[in-house]
């Protein structure tokens, strides 16, 4: 017992390079991933908030087919998903391994979470003032990114901020199975080889920077709410 | 300028049918502040909404100067909408913008350049004087500054019809009073119509020509404000006007007096305009020698005239109210014997 813990705090097989690589992929992985999440959500959140808004009793083909493909892909678990999307991110990427080759598994896990989450946002608008834009006269387009996203934005990034940290945690798992990153650090390295002082250097830079998303997201968010 | 033909509305949920608006017929003048009153439900705002269109009519049509709002395109109806334009009980201000920001976006919808726009936001920020605030934002304003912003915002296109959902219904008595006056400026200077509605007799009276009245859908009476005030028919319209001028008090005096003066008449004299003013009650007295108990009385004004009631004991033989009503009747006071 008392082996073991000196043996993960000696620190002695930490190469401070490969943590650093291994940080660098994590976050390359996790701020890639979370931009495009970010966009698709987005874009999902409208169509999902706008095609449910219309006049009438049920919702209209749109929304349901949107639904639909949302609720699938947050229904596979993360891990299955990256094997279901092999052969696809094979043609896409050029490769199944390393940062590049988790990005396609990672974009498509979180933009569907992400487009509930910019859905709920999008509903939290007040009516009135999205009733106001319309007796002004205002487009769609215009709606979107002068109501609908301004208003919402609050919201959007509180989202977005909990989407990044899910995130961070799936470019883990992602790493077990060969993308690099501080998961594969752990895994590869700390685990295989026996030497959890580099699993516990890992564990503390995840948690470093689960915290700095965090952080930056609540005070962005407070400072763009004018509420 | 307005029409409303026969116009119905009806909202299908997934339970049930609602009518909201059945079947009404109203014609608004240019220029005119015309009040819509009734109690919650009865489909003020379904009306309102129909008239810019947020809302389509079931059946029948409206027209707002040549427009039919039911045969324009979408792209029509929008270009029109910036000239039939809304104020809303809650202000509806977004939050993520300044007032200026706010007043400039109907601009902005309707495509003015930056430059053009900024002037315009000037100008109107003096009109509803929120001059030094125009940089803050809607949360760090009043209910009554908040209301000037959505005025501003809805007047920035140079609109020919301002339609007011309950403008008013979320603020104070005062600032009400400040609100209203602004309207009543606005269509002085601007000359443009007014629509509001309000479950409150006062804004009426303050500041409508006419009013029409609502129950449960249907527009039961419309009328001249004074004419409502004076002469209600409809017995929602008795009840609004009695609510504002506190009849009930007056009422419960009547008993006791009643039981007082056993053999007192009591008499409700109604005036109006010039009546107001002319010293009726020592007229009386002089005239006919009477006894006069005042019980109460009541003046309140509307944006022209003003008008009220005073409540008198006499002791009087018949032949000689008779008289009495006579004479009153030269001077446009109506008299009512209370029972
Ligand atoms: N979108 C809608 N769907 C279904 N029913 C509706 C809808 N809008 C209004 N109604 C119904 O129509 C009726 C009239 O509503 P409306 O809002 O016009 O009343 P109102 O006179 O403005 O009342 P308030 O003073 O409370 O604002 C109500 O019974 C309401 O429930
Ligand atoms: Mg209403």
């Amino acid at each position: 017992m008392i082996e073991a813990l000196k043996e993960m705090f000696s620190f002695e097989h930490v190469k401070l390079d490969a943590v650093w690589q291994a940080t660098y992929e994590t976050l390359i992985m996790t701020s890639v991933a979370t931009v495009f999440a970010f966009v698709i959500g987005v874009i999902l959140g409208l169509i999902l908030f706008l095609s449910s808004r219309k006049k009438g009793r049920t919702n209209g083909p749109v929304y349901g087919a949107t639904s639909f493909v949302v609720n699938l892909f947050r229904a596979i678990p993360f891990i299955i998903l990256i094997i279901l999307l092999m052969p696809f991110t094979k043609v896409l990427m050029g490769t199944i391994m390393g940062v590049w080759g988790a990005m396609p598994a990672l974009i498509i896990g979180s933009a569907p979470f992400y487009a509930r989450l910019a859905e709920i946002a999008l509903k939290e608008i007040d009516k009135g003032v999205i009733e106001a834009a319309e007796s002004m006269g205002i487009r769609t387009l215009e709606l979107i990114y002068k109501v609908l996203i301004p208003e919402s934005l609050p919201a959007l990034v509180s989202g977005i901020t909990v989407t990044a940290i899910m995130l961070v945690g799936s470019t883990a798992i992602a790493g077990v199975i060969g993308a690099g990153g501080l998961g594969s650090l752990a895994y590869m390295v700390g685990f295989t080889r026996n030497q959890p002082d580099v699993t516990l250097v890992a564990t503390i830079v995840i948690l470093i920077i689960v915290f700095a998303i965090q952080i930056i997201g609540d005070s962005v968010a407070k400072a763009i709410d004018k509420r | 300028m307005i029409d409303i033909l026969k116009v119905s509305k009806i909202f299908e949920t997934k339970s049930q049918k609602i009518e909201a608006v059945k079947d009404v017929s109203l014609t608004i003048d240019k220029g005119e502040i015309f009040g819509i009153i009734g109690y919650s439900g009865a489909g003020k705002s379904t009306l309102i909404r129909l008239l810019n269109g947020l809302e389509l009519p079931t059946s029948g049509e409206i027209i707002i100067g040549d427009d039919s709002i039911g045969a324009l395109s979408k792209k029509e109806l929008r270009k029109k909408r910036q000239k039939v334009s809304m104020i809303f009980q809650h202000f509806n201000l977004l939050w993520s913008r300044t007032v200026k920001e706010n007043i400039m976006m109907p601009l902005e919808i309707a495509g003015l350049k930056k430059e053009e726009r900024e002037k315009r936001a000037d100008e109107l920020i003096d009109l509803v004087g929120l001059r030094g605030r125009e940089h803050n934002y809607p949360s760090e304003l009043s209910g009554g500054q908040k209301q000037r912003v959505g005025i501003a915002r809805a007047l920035s296109n140079r609109p020919e019809v301002l339609l007011c959902d309950e403008a008013t219904s979320a603020l104070d008595p005062e600032t009400t009073e400040e609100v209203l006056n602004l309207l009543l400026e606005i269509r002085e200077t601007l000359g443009l119509t007014i629509v509001l509605i309000t479950h409150e007799m006062e804004v009426i009276r303050k500041i409508c020509d006419r009013a029409a009245v609502m129950e449960d859908g249907r527009v039961v009476e419309v009328a001249p404000v004074l004419k409502l005030f004076q002469n209600p028919e409809h017995g929602v319209t008795k009840r609004f006007v009695r609510d504002d001028i506190d009849d009930e008090d007056t009422e419960l005096q009547i008993e006791s007096i009643k039981k007082t003066f056993p053999n007192a008449t009591i008499l409700k004299l109604g005036f109006v305009g010039t009546g107001a003013r002319a010293p009726i009650v020592s007229m009386l007295v002089k005239k006919f020698d009477l006894d006069i108990n005042i019980l109460s009385g009541n003046i309140k004004n509307t944006n022209e005239e003003s008008y009220g009631h005073l409540y008198i004991a006499v002791n009087i033989t018949e032949e000689l109210l008779y008289a009495v009503i006579d004479e009153l009747s030269k001077e446009n006071v109506k008299v009512e014997v209370a029972q």
